[in-house]
């Protein structure tokens, strides 16, 4: 109930507030110019396929610039005081936050329909709804990843800029740790990075495969990073 | 009610707060003094929760604030010390968030939200963002929403902070009437204020208690000064002052002379002397001396001076120590 609570004030005030609307602008931009060049290309299957599997990349300037005030703003302004003194546990209140967060995403993510349903109105044969069903997920999904990264990093400082950058930081390393590292890695690492590789589960969904083992992988690690914020938020009490 | 049992809290090796100890109860509206850095904020933040104490313990009606806290929170409300809020929210969805915090049922939040908006005069900016409003208002906004859910127990770190004068009298009559059922503790710089509204004043100084009573009875234990000016013989002014430092409850003589025998001495009696009875001893010794005297006044003890006072004791006792 209060983490409900939470997460409306979060929503609404993402849509309050310019830096929500900057950054659904971006995204929509982003996927647009991929949408432009190399999905509705004549002669082409009809497939979001490039939109999925470069998403991972897209995502990337997006979900920090939503998560990085989440908390950060709030130890800015003080107004974390009012929120934790409130009779709602720790873990509720970083819950709220994410789900409020994890809600702007699925909402930012709603006008890319017009992408899926001008490829449906526009080609022949029609696309395959499988692909672009598990695409979506998977874009929910990674989103669900990079938030709950950016929902950690802003609860380390009260500096949201750093927070943004802090997020951006890790997650470039991240995706070029499994991409380009993966060619440097020694032969005994390369089955590790493989395995927290984004990117090739990422591709793996835009093919339309839906495997219960990437599920699980992108929740736990979003998991992962709700549980750190936590932990994280509670220790400022005993500082 | 509110009950802290030798509560102390440190950050790293600075000792914020050392073994506070005090109790209230419903109908007191109780002061926190002290000078800047004095532990207040700190106290204030482990009563609600904010932070858990080093060591001893809080409870709210019986409920600890670090082992019971979600109870003990849901018992407290809180205007922290300038009063935090989002500035894209409007007063009344920020109040509207507060009441579904705090639980109340669907039904109650409506009458609540509105009940507070009135309370603090509130409702001809209900539906304005709270970023455009004035500082005035937005402590108003705060103040609303730590009444807003009925709290048994108030915490007001600087409620009149910003607010103009006719506001400032409104929130005490306020603060006033919220106390009669009800654990008021407001902290405040302003002593005027602190002696005008509360039933009971704390001294912090240095994160320790150094005073704990009713305002009146705080007052009649400090310090009292007096002012003599008379004109003698030049050679008798020594005498007489030396006669009135050695009169019982004199702490301090400081004296100037003038031209023609006139002569101005401050008189300080130590705290708990008798007042009236030193203005009189110093008109016999006068008398008795053959001075004639010009004026002969009495400073009466203040919550201010009280406090100066006890900030200086303190420093002399870090000295000593």
């Amino acid at each position: 109930m209060a983490v409900l609570t939470i997460a409306r004030r979060e929503l609404a005030s993402l849509f309050r507030l310019p830096v929500g609307w900057i950054a659904v602008a971006l995204y929509l931009f982003l996927a647009g110019i991929v949408f432009a060049y190399l999905i509705l290309v004549p002669g082409q299957p009809a497939s979001l396929r490039p939109l999925f599997s470069i998403s991972a990349w897209l995502l990337l300037p997006v979900a920090p610039a939503i998560s990085m005030r989440l908390v950060s703003e709030e130890l800015r302004s003080g107004t974390i005081e009012p929120l934790m003194t409130a009779p709602v546990s720790d873990g509720g209140v970083v819950l709220g936050k994410y789900l409020g967060v994890v809600g702007f995403l699925l909402i930012m993510l709603v006008p890319t329909l017009a992408h899926t349903a001008a490829l449906w109105w526009l080609s022949d044969p029609r696309p395959d709804p499988g692909p672009i069903a598990a695409g979506y997920l998977s874009l929910v999904l990674v989103g669900m990843v990079y938030t709950a990264v950016g929902l950690w990093m802003s609860c380390l400082t009260a500096n949201q800029t750093l927070a943004f950058l802090g997020t951006l930081f890790f997650l470039l390393v991240v995706l070029l740790a499994t991409t380009i590292g993966f060619e440097y890695a020694p032969a005994w690492l390369q089955p590790v990075v493989a395995e927290l590789s984004i990117q090739s589960r990422m591709q793996e969904f835009a093919k339309g495969v839906i495997d219960t083992s990437h599920i699980v992988y992108f929740l736990s690690a979003a998991a992962l990073f709700v549980v750190l914020s936590v932990l994280t938020l509670e220790s400022r009490r005993w500082r | 009610m509110l009950d802290l049992q030798r509560v102390s809290k440190s950050y790293g090796r600075f000792r914020a707060v050392t073994s506070a100890t005090f109790r209230l109860e419903p109908g007191e509206i109780a002061g926190l003094l002290g000078p800047n850095g004095a532990g207040k904020t700190t106290t204030i933040r482990m009563i609600t929760g904010f932070l858990p104490p080093d060591q001893g313990s809080i409870t709210v009606a019986g409920n600890d604030t670090v082992l019971d806290s979600l109870a003990a929170r849901r018992l407290i409300g809180y205007l922290p010390e300038s009063a935090p809020l989002y500035p894209e929210m409007t007063p009344a969805s920020y109040l509207s968030f507060r009441a579904r915090l705090y639980k109340l049922p669907a039904a109650d939040r409506r009458p609540a939200v509105n009940r507070a908006l009135d309370s603090c005069w509130l409702g001809d900016v209900a539906n304005k963002r709270i970023g455009q409003l004035s500082k005035g208002y937005r402590q108003r906004v705060g103040l609303a929403a730590a009444i807003l859910h009925d709290p048994r127990v108030l915490i007001l770190d600087e409620p009149t902070n910003a607010l103009d004068p006719t506001q400032v009298r409104e929130t005490r009559r306020l603060i006033a009437d919220l106390a009669r059922d009800r654990v008021v503790l407001l902290s405040s710089h302003i002593l005027a204020e602190v002696e005008l509204v509360c039933s009971r004043v704390i001294v912090m100084v240095r994160g320790k208690i150094r005073a704990d009573g009713p305002p009146a009875r705080l007052i009649a234990s400090a310090a009292t000064t007096c002012r003599a000016e008379w004109v003698s013989p030049p050679d008798a002014a020594d005498a007489i002052i030396a006669e009135l430092r050695s009169l019982p409850g004199v702490r301090d003589v400081s004296s100037t002379q003038g031209q023609g025998g006139h002569t101005a001495a401050t008189i300080e009696s130590a705290a708990g002397a008798g007042a009236a009875d030193l203005l009189d001893a110093i008109g016999r010794v006068l008398h008795a001396r053959g001075a004639r005297v010009t004026l002969l006044t009495r400073r009466d003890a203040s919550l201010e001076r009280l406090f100066v006072e006890l900030v200086e004791q303190a420093a002399d006792d870090r000295e000593a120590a």
